[in-house]
């Protein structure tokens, strides 16, 4: 009996620490593949993969993905303060008047749109923007990032003001201060590293969004675009593109895009551990 | 005083983060009206026939629905497989450099633009699964139903659960984790005080966390339900309903994906497409609440 418990512990040690091998290996192999397949081809192509146009589906030149890059970079500027501000002042209010019905209203809400596949924001973004301006455009691009990454932002910013012990606030309202002067002048300070870890998450998330950008951005490759009201491209859109073709270099190009992109992530993902590792309260 | 200027103070976050709500309104009045037109011609034929041919302006859903389901179940079933163990070691077994750099690992995951694992799982995890997992089975267990196709291509109904499931491990690991770490030390300390061994003790804890871990497969089902980019790589597109996992098929999102840009050619194309999303946001918006409420629940009961 004895003897039974004891290598029953032992199996079930192992069957764990294989199970869970088995989970970390595919992220690993993920990893790993995409960087070293994509910076063969990054390599081969040399600097003109970020100056160039993409290729032709049968020519020989791997060529470029300027346009995505620069589609991804506008869309991310014109989406960002947009998502920051209208989270921000809902986790604001959510935080500052827990118990008002709004704010009730507002954290289901949030959370209800949270769970809206992003490819449904992009049906409504497409009818209701792109029909009307007769037209792809990366400023629609943008809101439908906008809608898909509020409730995210919003979720990082209300943790970030609710973690802040009550104190700070009693003591902004001992020295007389309002309301509005607690938040901005004492609780928003103390939480800016939580905030700023929560925009950073905030970019990941816009620059590899796909699926929001389908029916909104267009998928202008031609050229180079910086206006906002005309169609753009986006990395994501080109790498799914491009993967779904059946062309070789195509394949080639989305290589090459998604170890960029990977590559921008994990420069993110760190940038926030960096911040977090030196909170100080 | 006080209060009047706290009510301006409301006041004036009010008209910003009221934008939320109006966005959400406004995003449901768009899909139930766009869905009407389809809903009033077909009726409940749409959702009992397969077919998508805009030109004779046939329509049925069945086989897109049906394939969502069967993906998020197959997604949720690898996710628990992959999650479990892996939230029992870090919680249990792992310590101090070697946990950090594998919980890590796992956030790094949960961010990951889900397009990377898209192409991941097109060029390696599908001719993988195809070689190493669907060939032995069908070989092996051709009488069953579920594994009596051959697999021709790889991209089927299968291999869109699984590289969906395993871009959900990290999701799912981080709520089951977290419930897992919440149940009060005292329970283990009671576990080991009667002599308990770490595997029964495991076995205690797990059965505490059971509503939680379930919960958050309900929230994972949900989040698998409207993956779009990895289904659309990896489950075939074809609107052929089959009994068969290892057989090309559709998941809603894919079909959205491959075929709403030109719906608006054709008069209800774009109609039957908001019918399809318009389910599945129901069904996802139902899971997502239900399964919140009860890891809420939960936690209130555990933490004494």
């Amino acid at each position: 009996m004895y003897s039974w418990r004891m290598l029953r512990e032992k199996l079930f040690t192992c069957l764990i620490a294989v199970l869970s091998l088995l989970a970390i290996v595919p992220i690993v192999h993920l990893i790993i593949a995409v960087l070293i397949n994509g910076f063969t081809v990054i390599a081969k192509a040399g600097i003109n993969f970020f100056t160039n146009l993409p290729p032709a589906p049968l020519s020989r030149e791997i060529g470029g993905i300027a346009p995505s890059i620069i589609g991804t970079a506008l869309m991310t500027i014109i989406s960002l303060p947009i998502t920051v501000v209208l989270a921000l002042f809902a986790a604001i209010l959510t935080t500052e008047f827990p118990r008002n019905t709004v704010s009730i209203i507002i954290d289901a809400v949030a959370k209800s749109l949270a769970s809206i596949p992003t490819i449904a924001v992009s049906m409504i973004v497409f009818t209701l923007i792109v029909m009307p301006m007769k037209g792809f455009s990366a400023l629609a691009g943008a809101i439908a990032l906008s809608i898909i990454a509020l409730p995210y932002a919003y979720t990082y910013f209300s943790t970030a003001l609710r973690s802040i012990p009550a104190m700070y606030r009693e003591a902004a309202f001992s020295i007389a201060m309002g309301r509005w002067g607690a938040v901005m002048k004492v609780l928003i300070p103390i939480a800016r590293r939580s905030i700023a870890v929560g925009v950073l998450m905030t970019i990941a998330r816009i620059m590899g969004e796909t699926a929001a950008l389908l029916f909104t951005a267009g998928r202008f490759r031609t050229g180079v675009s910086f206006s906002p009201t005309s169609p753009a491209d986006a990395i994501p859109l080109l790498i799914f593109d491009y993967i779904l073709s059946p062309y070789e270099t195509w394949h080639q190009v989305a290589w090459g895009a998604a170890a960029l992109l990977l590559l921008a992530y994990i420069v993110l993902f760190f940038a926030t551990k960096l911040i977090v590792k030196e909170v100080k309260l | 005083m006080r209060s009047k200027r706290d009510k301006l103070f409301l006041l004036s976050l009010l008209p910003l983060s009221l934008s939320l709500l109006a966005i959400l309104i406004i995003s449901i009045i768009t899909m139930v009206l766009k869905s009407v037109d389809a809903l009033q011609r077909f009726g409940f034929q749409l959702f009992a026939s397969s077919g998508w041919s805009p030109e004779n302006e046939a329509y049925g859903l069945l086989a897109p629905i049906v394939g969502s389901l069967t993906v998020s179940a197959l997604a949720v079933l690898t996710a628990l497989i992959f999650s479990l163990p892996l939230t029992i070691m870090i919680a249990e077994y792992l310590q101090g450099i070697v946990r950090g750099v594998v919980s890590s690992i796992v956030e790094l995951m949960g961010g990951l633009p889900t397009i990377v694992y898209a192409v991941w799982a097109s060029q390696y995890l599908v001719p993988l699964l195809k070689q190493f997992l669907m060939e032995p089975l069908h070989s092996a267990l051709p009488f069953i139903p579920l594994f009596s196709c051959r697999p021709v291509t790889g991209f089927s109904i299968l291999a869109a659960g699984i590289s969906i499931g395993i871009s959900t491990v990290p999701y799912v690991t981080a709520l089951t984790l977290e419930a897992y770490q919440s149940i009060p030390s005292i329970y283990r300390e009671a576990c080991y005080g009667i002599g308990a061994t770490r595997y029964e003790s495991i076995k205690i804890m797990i059965s505490l966390a059971k509503p939680a871990i379930v919960a958050s497969l309900i929230l994972g089902f949900a989040r698998a339900l409207g993956e779009t980019t990895i289904a659309a790589v990896t489950v075939g597109n074809s609107m052929y309903l089959s009994s068969c996992l290892f057989a090309p098929g559709y998941t809603v999102a894919a079909l959205i994906a491959s075929q709403f840009a030109d719906a608006y050619l054709y008069p209800y194309a774009e109609s039957v497409l908001y019918v399809s999303i318009l389910i599945v946001v129901l069904i996802s918006v139902a899971l997502s609440f239900y399964g919140s409420t009860t890891m809420i629940r939960w936690r209130s009961r555990i933490i004494v």
